[in-house]
């Protein structure tokens, strides 16, 4: 099974998420993480949805029905080495009085996380990173008890120069000032 | 603070009086009507209900300039405008209420999609602040229909609905044509607009681009394959007639002499007079374009979409040939067959593009091969099924008796199983555009409406309807509406007292074990004239002829029904998952 980060940009209408969702489910596709939120231009948003198959003639023909929705302005697949990519993930760690003191200098500067909540009895760190490394630090923190663990979905940016743009030439986009 | 999901509404907002529309500012519901009269729309099929009652009102005021059909169930209104929108080449207007209203048309709306109908389909919905309450007839219809339209949005601001309505039509008869629903809350059709009305024609959108005309180097490949083959071969299908190729698909066989088969969407589209015309494609097609389809080394398919019932196992499935593949649909390319050469875009506009690249050939021999298949099927089936020895009628006679009668000029309008594809085999069409049938959906039920439809889209052509005994007790309440209207629609029942294709089908595959497929029928002709429908049943040989001119000489609508033999088999057939040369004779 190879993964596939799928961009799809549309028009910021009710009910779109449906209509892309819909296509995945009809085929049988698990989706494994879902990122939307709106773009550097108005009314455009910006999905990012990461699946894995092992067929790369039906993700490309995924891709094209995608494409078929009105409200679809443009849709890309990638392989990992196409894009750069990161998601989030937030771990709600226990502190109780006693028990043995969080390494803060090594969650610092080996994981690169950072602890973005104190309260009396645990912490929230968070770690921005692959899934690799969030599950890396997953397993460096889980001797401590884990309260509450949550990851983002995927967000990528295409390593091509190209920008929307280069594919919607005729459009006048608003940008945000 | 925490978002609280629980905290409830005070439901009871109270619905304002509908204002009155002035003249310089219109309610949603005038601004509906007003719209769908800018696009053109003569003809509306409909059935009235609490959340349209304020379109309903408005149309009132309309009857000069719309015909609104009042159908008999929103199905027979969807296949109505599918009918009407196949022979007129105009998008089919339905209308309908929110909730069972809309519900009812989801079958004719899931046909017109995999068939590329352009249809719109506007459906009432209860008041915007009701959405989501489950107020009383509130269907999410948008939800629904999402999987099974090209396009489907709700409006709940009078001022969107000009905008709306020319980008459904826009995106319901350009590209790939297909059905658009657009649900209207009951006070968008009631509030007046804040501003005066104006409806412009929408010609272009952002995310929406359909190629009209294709790349000239995917046309130029394609070109170069066809110049090289040695036994070219043609599949016609449905795109051809969307698109109004005929006279350009005539030209390219002519030109290159190059064999053509029709899909069963696609029929028509070639006269069966004209020599290069070698028959129809699939499950039931004929002998020699199915196997031959296996021997062919360019195969150029032209407006079709490889459904399975045309290429049988796909893995077995003209894999000798190079593939030319001339169709709209991007998603289509590679979908099923993979294209060496596919050329995206309009079927007349990529044909006229394509004729100026070939070389005038001749493929005589390569033609001849048809033939050749073209005997045995004659022979062993074809003869035996026009000239039985039997006693009973069977279908085949039927259908080329009328073929014969109407000179193969007729709009034939066949409905879902045996007589169906009886009809396919049968009927000698001659002009263009004049078979409809459900074809993708397979909807039993489809052709009484269709051929009602089709009858008020081409008032002056002879438009006769075949129609199985089951089939026919899925809509037969729509002669009310034909008897309502008057206009002779001519209906054939085919009855075998089963649902023959199924039990074909048990036959075959099920050792005979026969499930529930035997209908005890009631008196149709009986029904008819309920109805107001003169009818007449034939079920003797000697019979046909005569039963046959006083139908097509009837100036009113007429039922024909004709007893056929009970435990009939459409062959030729590739069984599913056969391959295509492995097709069946008995
Ligand atoms: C709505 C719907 N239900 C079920 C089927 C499955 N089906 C296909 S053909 C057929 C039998 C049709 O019987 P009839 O109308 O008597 O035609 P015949 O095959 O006997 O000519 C059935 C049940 C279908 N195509 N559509």
């Amino acid at each position: 099974m190879t993964a596939y980060t799928i961009c799809v940009f549309t028009e910021n209408t009710i009910g779109i998420l449906n209509k892309i969702t819909t296509i995945f489910t009809r085929r049988r596709i698990n989706i494994d993480s879902l990122t939307v939120s709106e773009t550097e231009r108005k009314g455009i948003s910006r999905f990012t949805i990461v699946i894995h198959h092992e067929s790369r003639e039906a993700v490309e023909k995924l891709v094209r029905q995608i494409r078929k929705v009105i409200e679809v302005l443009a849709v890309f697949g990638y392989l990992n080495e196409d894009i750069a990519y990161n998601e989030i993930a937030m771990f709600k760690i226990p502190t109780p009085i006693g028990a043995k003191p969080l390494d803060i200098e090594t969650i610092n500067k080996v994981h690169k996380a950072w602890v973005v909540y104190w309260h009396l009895t645990y912490v929230i760190i968070q770690k921005t990173g692959t899934e690799e490394e969030i599950f890396e630090f997953f397993d460096y923190i889980k001797p401590h008890g884990i309260l509450e663990f949550v990851r983002s979905g995927r967000v990528a940016v295409s390593k091509s120069p190209q920008t929307l743009v280069d594919y919607l030439p005729e459009a006048e986009w608003e940008y945000y000032q | 603070m925490e978002f609280n999901e629980n905290q409830t509404q005070d439901a009871q907002i109270a619905e304002k009086p509908a204002p009155i529309a002035t003249p310089e500012l219109i309610n949603g519901s005038h601004a509906l009507i007003q719209s769908l009269i800018a696009e053109g729309v003569e003809t509306i099929f409909g059935y009235p209900g609490g959340a349209i009652m304020p379109v309903y009102d408005a149309i009132y005021d309309y009857q000069e300039q719309v015909n609104h059909i009042l159908v008999r169930h929103e199905q027979g209104a969807a296949h109505a405008a599918e009918g009407f929108a196949r022979i007129s080449g105009k998008v089919g207007v339905c209308l309908a209420t929110s909730g069972p209203g809309a519900t009812n048309l989801v079958t004719g709306i899931a046909d017109a999609i995999i068939d590329s109908t352009p249809m719109v389909c506007i459906v009432g919905q209860v008041g915007s602040h009701l959405l989501g309450t489950d107020a009383f007839q509130e269907t999410d219809i948008i939800g629904v229909t999402i999987p099974i339209t090209k396009w489907n949005y709700q409006i709940t601001n009078p001022d969107e609905i000009p905008e709306i309505i020319a980008k459904a039509f826009y995106i319901a008869k350009s590209g790939r044509p297909g059905p658009v629903l657009i649900d209207i809350t009951k006070d968008a059709q009631q509030k007046l607009m804040s501003k005066p009305f104006l409806h412009k024609k929408c010609e272009k959108l952002l995310s929406y681009r359909p190629r009209l005309a294709p790349k000239e180097d995917q046309v130029a490949a394609a070109a170069k394959l066809i110049n090289e083959a040695k036994k070219p071969f043609i599949l016609v299908g449905h795109g051809v007639q969307i698109a109004g190729a005929e006279q350009e698909l005539l030209q390219l066989i002519e030109k290159a002499d190059i064999p053509a088969a029709s899909t069963l969407l696609g029929l028509s589209s070639i006269s069966v007079d004209h020599p290069n015309y070698v028959g129809w494609l699939g499950m039931h097609g004929n002998y020699g374009t199915n196997v031959l389809t296996n021997q062919c080394d360019v195969l150029i398919a032209i407006g079709m979409r490889f459904d399975d019932r045309v290429t049988g196992d796909v893995s077995r499935y003209a894999k000798q040939a190079k593939v030319v593949h001339i169709e709209i649909d991007p998603a289509e390319i590679d979908k099923i067959i993979k294209a060496n050469a596919p050329v995206v875009g309009d079927a007349k506009k990529a044909l006229e593009m394509l004729i100026p690249l070939l070389k005038e050939n001749k493929h005589e021999a390569w033609r001849a091969e048809f033939k050749k298949f073209d005997a045995i099927e004659d022979e062993k089936i074809t003869q035996p099924e026009l000239a039985p020895t039997t006693e009973k009628i069977k279908m085949a006679e039927v259908i080329r008796t009328l073929s014969d009668k109407t000179e193969g000029q007729a709009v034939i309008v066949a409905d879902v199983g045996q007589h169906q594809m009886m009809t396919a085999r049968y009927y000698q069409f001659k002009k263009p555009n004049s078979f409809i049938t459900s074809g993708g959906l397979g909807t039993m039920g489809y052709a009484l409406p269709a051929a009602f439809g089709a009858k008020v889209g081409a008032p002056d052509r002879e438009v006769v309807t075949i129609i199985g005994d089951g089939c026919f007790q899925m809509t037969i309440q729509e002669l009310g509406t034909i008897a309502q209207s008057g206009l002779p629609v001519k209906i054939i029942i085919l009855n075998n007292n089963f649902l023959g294709m199924v039990r074909q089908w048990q036959q075959l595959f099920h050792q005979k074990r026969y499930s529930f497929v035997e209908l005890q029928n009631p008196d149709f002709i009986t029904i008819a004239k309920g109805f107001g429908i003169d009818g007449h049943t034939c079920g003797a040989r000697e019979d046909l002829n005569d039963s046959l001119d006083k139908m097509l000489a009837s100036d009113k609508p007429y039922l024909l029904e004709v007893l056929v033999e009970k435990e009939e088999n459409v062959f030729p057939m590739v069984p599913t998952g056969a391959c295509v040369a492995d097709i069946r004779l008995e």
